[in-house]
């Protein structure tokens, strides 16, 4: 059914219809609406679950741990600061393999404080064993939340869903929203081998010692690279039940069949600028191809190598920075690449730190300096007063 | 270490998660200290000179096992009945609950136990010993020779019980009234013995009708026939006083003498008591007189009270100077007394002299002498020599090849019940080892319960308590957080009107509940009651119960030696050691 | 009168705990007075390490060992977990040391209390970060030494008094309890089980290697600690009705703190000013309990 919906209650419609048991959260702008709806649904019975109205994110976290290990479907949302204060959380919780699924609303990190978009919050979980898939539209988010619990709850990982603040949280669009029923039938119930069980007591995240400790993070990261394997089954059957098709890299060639000299990568909500963007620079005959990377874990590096090997030129453009090196995408792509022999030159540009718009304008502005003569530097400010 | 390997990841589960459980790991291993089970001595066996193994007595008592209690008693004192009612209880004094609250009624739990197996015609059980053919000879049926015999018995020989009286008994039957003592009581207890196959002959008198001719032809002989002469009071017009312990005998015997009128009677000592007693209920006034203060009256503390509670006034510090007059009609002349400094060491009672003042008179009818008795006559020329606390060996020519022993109160300087029924256990385990060419000097140690004389057949047996070991626990040596504050439980008596006119039993028997509950109090020190403080504590869950819920005992794979239960053991029934490396 | 217990035991020898654990009593006599239809989330603590490593366990009840500030918010998920599937019986515990509970873990279960999570929490309190090496946590008394207040410069400051801090949360349950009153322990226990809501309970478990004691006397000291009125065992309900379970004599405070070596630093002065300490409370404690 067509809506007009808000992007965070896009993903509160999504996580009524996977049918999530337990909910915890704790508000941070620009996470709020999200909690907001799915405590309205909770409260008038619509959605048969729990919410737990903790007193911080460190909580939130830790109360779906514990819903989860007792092997019912959980949820969390957060962003920013509270994402950092469940750091040691995401951590515990997929060393527990648990298929929690968070939304989170990608927003700055003070000091100083600034509730707007960017990455870096998001990013800087990169090594806490969740996956993590960024999202274009709201369309994307709330379709993202069905599919994260699918591949989750196979691989017994959590998943994160990420999207930029107010760009796609606080925005409108028509979207459609699922029936139940076929919701129903790509996620079924979540039945898990081991949860806890009076009936069957067994101590679960007990202290594994050096002998054991490497095979579990081991099988995490097998865990991982089987997600890159099973994912496009589960994206194509939601496409054969939705119409719609989320791959982890998406390439959207300036023409059809043919490669352009440079190749654009972006995430995020700056993906559908950029895509507005080569049509129009299309049009005045500078051609660029736009890859879109929605999985930034697991990181689809084999896929990167077949689309971008073949390119002399790739620019990226990471709303996130991390400090003392540069763009975290820029960075794990020239790391990608790094072990081709014939490998394209890296434009790694830094953009729309803290909410400032990555418009098609300065997108415009990157596509032509990484055209241009301009040699390839550590980190390409774009928009930046210096 | 593990029982569970991993080959690899692949065998691992997903997440650390438990398959097993701890139990491989024998944490035992750690232990450089040991809790070991281990039973002590209780003070109030050490205090029984029958060496009564008080605890469990209690233990079993308040699980309500009378039987079992009863045939406890009787290893080690065939007289619960009779000591239940007369005995001074040195046990009760001793007892670590007297420094907490009150010691617990181990006398009155002692005849509510006999009582009890009576009223359920119990019989004593008898060990399987087969008959050695030794005949020995007992002569004396007082509760020394009594005991001698129910013990000899118990070992398999065979005993000859010889008395000059007619009946058995000794000062059982004779010097102690019936109100004190029923006479349906001594003779079931004395019953029990004589249908152990112990043949009674009466009318026999040592150095009289028993001559050494026929004793010799034991294998061994055993004296015990008592103190009955008076000792004399020294004093002008002597000869006007009456025997005191011969006027109870009387009375016994049913040939009570006329008395009437105010009575004097001289002396400090339950004998005196008796006296005084006994002559109030046939119906004169007595007033008993003592040398000495109160507080140093010899007889019993109880009996004591009674008398004064039935309006007999005893009047210390007066000693008997002169008796003049004519029989129902004499002056008793009585010299006032006063405490010197130096109290006498030996008894810790005061020394007195006569004090600056002038005697006091007495008009009486009749003036009984009770200030203790010597022994009896009719004993064999020859020497003895100390034998242990409670004998003495005699060596005489009329049976120079024949092991002879005195005891009972020929040897005891406290003479009562009890030290008579150790003295007649001691004289059994004596020639028990004498007949077995053993050294009867560590066959009497070996039996010893502490250092006060006590001895018992059960430790010198190798019996189940016999492992127990040789230390007395003391009160600080208990955990006394786990006793609960209770009152003793004092026994009902008859009216004092009752008891001014009849000979029935003063004291009567308390309840089964309150027995059970009297018991109950009993600490048990140095006994391991399954109170199952060492299992609840055990941080290691170590303490095993045995399948039949009787024991313990540690399983060492796991006991890391930390010591709890044996700090929690309320009763000190365990003892901490050093692992054995 | 010999202590009547509940006899089954939930849990296995083998376990890690040292010698004369009073952690690993108090997890007895719980688990004593909750049976097995228990789900048990451990901070960490020293129980983390107690009931072993992967692959194994000492316990009969499901445990989730989870991070430290969490045991509030991991039992609360627990919870409703168990209640969106219907399972109303399956008790919820948070089994806690005192740094979980005092300091790390206080933000967590004030929001679970706040929230009257119906949960069971206990904290067994053996007043120091005992499994990192005995540092001083908000539990530690005055003047004891720990590896951080070290006994030049004992801890300055008084315990942390975390049971008025839960009756301020007007829980419908909270009680103190002693490894060495095993009786009145499991009646609170399982008095406690049968309230709904948040319940708290706060068990004194000695630590013979962070005290410096024998092990021997471990249950000897948490006897002592009552009998000196330092640590008082007793009920609130709802946060205002107090009730003291077990009235003692009140022994002065020196016997407990002298055969401790944490304390053997202190002098008579220092030793007079706590017993003053621990009379107010008293005091304060007889008069709540009149109310």
């Amino acid at each position: 059914m067509k809506k007009v919906i808000e992007g965070s209650h896009a993903v509160s419609h999504a996580v009524a219809l996977a049918k999530v048991k337990v909910i915890s959260a704790y508000p941070i702008t620009p996470q709020t609406h999200i909690v907001e709806m799915l405590a309205e649904l909770v409260a008038s019975g619509e959605l048969d679950a729990r919410y737990i109205r903790v007193e911080s994110e460190h909580s939130a976290m830790a109360a779906v741990i514990g819903s989860a290990s007792a092997g019912v479907r959980s949820f969390t949302a957060s962003s920013s600061h509270g994402l950092a204060l469940m750091h040691e959380m995401l951590h515990w919780t997929a060393g527990a393999r648990l298929p929690i699924v968070m939304a989170e609303v990608n927003r700055a990190l003070g000091a100083p404080w600034n509730i707007w978009a960017d990455q870096t919050d998001s990013l800087a979980q990169r090594d806490t064993g969740w996956l993590q898939f960024y999202c274009e539209d709201v369309q994307e988010v709330l379709d993202s939340i069905i599919l994260a619990y699918r591949l989750a709850e196979q691989i017994s990982l959590p998943v994160m869903v990420v999207f930029d603040a107010f760009f796609l949280s606080h925005t409108y669009e028509q979207v459609d929203v699922p029936e139940q029923a076929q919701v129903d039938s790509f996620l079924p119930p979540w039945q898990p081998a081991d949860f806890l069980d009076p009936l069957n007591p067994r101590a679960f995240n007990q202290m594994a010692s050096p002998e054991f400790y490497m095979e579990f993070r081991y099988k995490i990261q097998q865990a991982m690279e089987q997600a890159l394997e099973i994912y496009p089954q589960i994206d194509a059957e939601f496409n054969a039940m939705f119409g719609r098709s989320y791959p982890l890299v998406e390439l959207c060639p300036a023409i059809a069949g043919e490669t352009a000299p440079l190749a654009l990568v972006t995430s995020g909500s700056m993906t559908g600028t950029a895509r507005v963007t080569q049509r129009e620079l299309r049009a005045q005959g500078i051609l660029f191809d736009l890859i879109k990377v929605r999985s930034f874990r697991p990181f689809p590096t084999q896929q990167i190598r077949d689309l971008l090997g073949n390119y002399s030129k790739v620019a990226v453009i990471d709303r996130n920075i991390s400090l003392g090196s540069g763009g975290i995408f820029a960075n794990e792509i020239a790391g990608a690449l790094s072990s081709m022999e014939q490998r394209p030159t890296v434009y790694p540009f830094v953009a729309g730190l803290g909410g400032r718009d990555v418009t098609q304008t300065s997108i415009t502005e990157m596509i032509q300096r990484a055209l241009g003569s301009t040699p390839p530097e550590d980190i390409l400010w774009s928009g930046l007063k210096a | 270490m593990s029982p569970l390997n991993f080959k690899g990841a692949a065998d691992m589960p997903a997440f650390s998660r438990s398959a097993d459980t701890m139990e491989w790991n024998h944490t035992g291993n750690w232990r450089f200290l040991r809790p070991r089970y281990l039973d002590k001595d209780a003070p109030c066996s050490e205090a029984c000179p029958a060496a009564e193994d008080i605890p469990l007595i209690e233990l079993l008592a308040a699980r309500g096992d009378i039987a079992g209690a009863w045939q406890r008693i009787r290893e080690e004192n065939p007289f619960p009945a009779i000591c239940g009612r007369v005995c001074f209880h040195p046990c009760e004094k001793a007892c670590n609950r007297g420094e907490y609250d009150d010691p617990v009624g181990i006398n009155s739990l002692e005849r509510h136990i006999a009582d009890s197996a009576r009223r359920q015609k119990l019989t004593p059980l008898q060990p399987k010993v087969a008959e050695t053919g030794q005949r020995v000879a007992v002569i004396g049926a007082g509760p020394g020779g009594l005991t001698a015999a129910w013990q000899l018995r118990r070992l398999g020989h065979s005993v000859e019980l010889f008395d000059a009286r007619q009946e058995p008994g000794g000062m059982l039957r004779y010097a102690i009234p019936t109100y004190r003592l029923p006479t349906d009581v001594l003779n079931w207890e004395i019953g029990l013995i004589l249908e152990q196959g112990v043949r009674f002959h009466p009318g026999r008198v040592l150095g009289g009708n028993l001559g050494w001719d026929e004793l010799s032809q034991f294998s061994a002989v055993f004296i015990a026939t008592g103190a009955w002469t008076p000792n004399p009071l020294g004093i002008s017009g002597e000869q006007l006083a009456d025997d005191g312990l011969k006027f109870l005998e009387e009375v016994r015997e049913g040939r009570t003498p006329q008395v009437s009128g105010p009575v004097a009677v001289i002396g400090g000592g339950n004998t005196a008591m008796d006296v005084a007693r006994t002559l109030l209920r046939l119906g004169a006034e007595p007033t008993i007189y003592y040398r000495r203060r109160l507080e140093d009256l010899p007889a019993l503390a109880e009996e004591v009270k009674e008398v004064s509670e039935e309006g007999i006034a005893i009047c210390p510090l007066l000693s008997p100077h002169q008796i003049s007059g004519t029989a129902g009609d004499l002056q008793l002349s009585l010299l006032p007394m006063q405490v010197l400094d130096d109290p006498d060491e030996s008894s810790g009672r005061a020394r007195v002299g006569t004090a600056d003042k002038p005697a006091e008179l007495r008009q009486v009818t009749t003036v009984y002498a009770a200030i203790g008795f010597n022994d009896s006559p009719g004993l064999p020329v020859g020497t003895t020599e100390p034998l242990g606390t409670w004998l003495r060996r005699l060596k005489t020519d009329e049976a120079p090849e024949t092991t002879i022993l005195l005891g009972g109160d020929l040897v005891n300087t406290n003479r009562t019940v009890i030290t008579a029924i150790a003295s007649g256990k001691a004289a059994a385990i004596a020639i028990d080892a004498a007949l077995k060419k053993q050294i009867i000097s560590e066959q009497l140690n070996a039996a010893q319960i502490g250092g006060k004389g006590a001895i018992s057949l059960n430790r010198l047996q190798g019996g189940d308590r016999s492992e127990r070991q040789r230390h007395v626990v003391g009160f600080a040596e208990l955990n006394t957080i786990y006793f609960r504050y209770a009152g003793r439980t004092e026994r009902p008596g008859l009216t004092l009107k009752e008891r001014q006119t009849s000979f029935d039993e003063v004291q009567m028997r308390i309840s089964t509940a309150m027995a059970m509950a009297e018991a109950e109090r009993c600490f048990r020190c140095g006994l391991c009651d399954q109170c199952d403080n060492c299992y609840l504590f055990c941080p290691d869950m170590s303490v095993i119960r045995e399948k039949d819920g009787e024991g313990r005992h540690i399983n060492f794979d796991y006991c890391k030696g930390c010591g709890v239960c044996v700090v929690e053991c309320p009763r000190n029934a365990m003892l901490l050691e050093e692992e054995p490396r | 009168m010999p202590i009547e217990l509940p006899a089954k035991e939930s849990v296995y020898p083998g376990h890690l705990a040292c010698p004369g654990c009073g952690a690993v009593i108090a997890m007895r006599f719980v688990l004593k007075g909750l049976g097995e239809k228990v789900i048990m989330a451990i901070p960490a603590c020293c129980w983390s390490i107690i009931a072993g490593p992967f692959p194994f366990t000492a316990l009969k009840v499901p445990i989730l060992h989870t991070a430290f500030e969490t045991g509030g918010a991991v039992a609360s998920g627990i919870r409703a977990a168990l209640d969106v599937k219907g399972d109303e019986e399956t008790q919820v515990v948070t089994w806690a040391g005192d740094g979980g509970t005092f300091d790390i873990g206080l933000q967590a279960l004030s929001g679970a209390a706040e929230r009257n999570e119906n949960i069971l929490y206990i904290c067994y309190d053996n007043e120091a970060y005992m499994n990192t090496g005995v540092q001083s946590s908000g539990a530690t008394p005055l003047g004891s030494w720990t590896t951080t207040t070290p006994s030049n410069m004992p801890k300055q400051t008084r315990k942390k008094d975390i049971m008025q801090i839960m009756a301020a949360h007007r829980i419908p349950y909270a009680a103190t309890a002693s490894i060495a009153y095993p009786e009145d322990l499991v009646r609170k226990i399982q008095k406690a089980a049968g309230i709904k809501g948040t319940r708290f309970i706060h068990i004194y478990a000695p630590c013979p290697t962070g005290w410096k004691v024998p092990s021997e006397i471990s249950v000897r000291l948490a006897r002592l600690v009552v009998q000196t009125r330092i640590f008082p065992l007793y009920e609130v309900e709802d946060g205002i009705r107090y009730n003291i379970t077990e009235d003692t004599v009140g022994y002065l405070i020196d016997e407990y703190y002298k055969s401790q070596g944490r304390f053997k630093h202190l002098k008579r002065e220092q030793l007079d000013q706590i017993q003053d300490q621990v009379d107010q409370q008293w005091q304060r404690l007889k008069s709540l309990s009149k109310l």
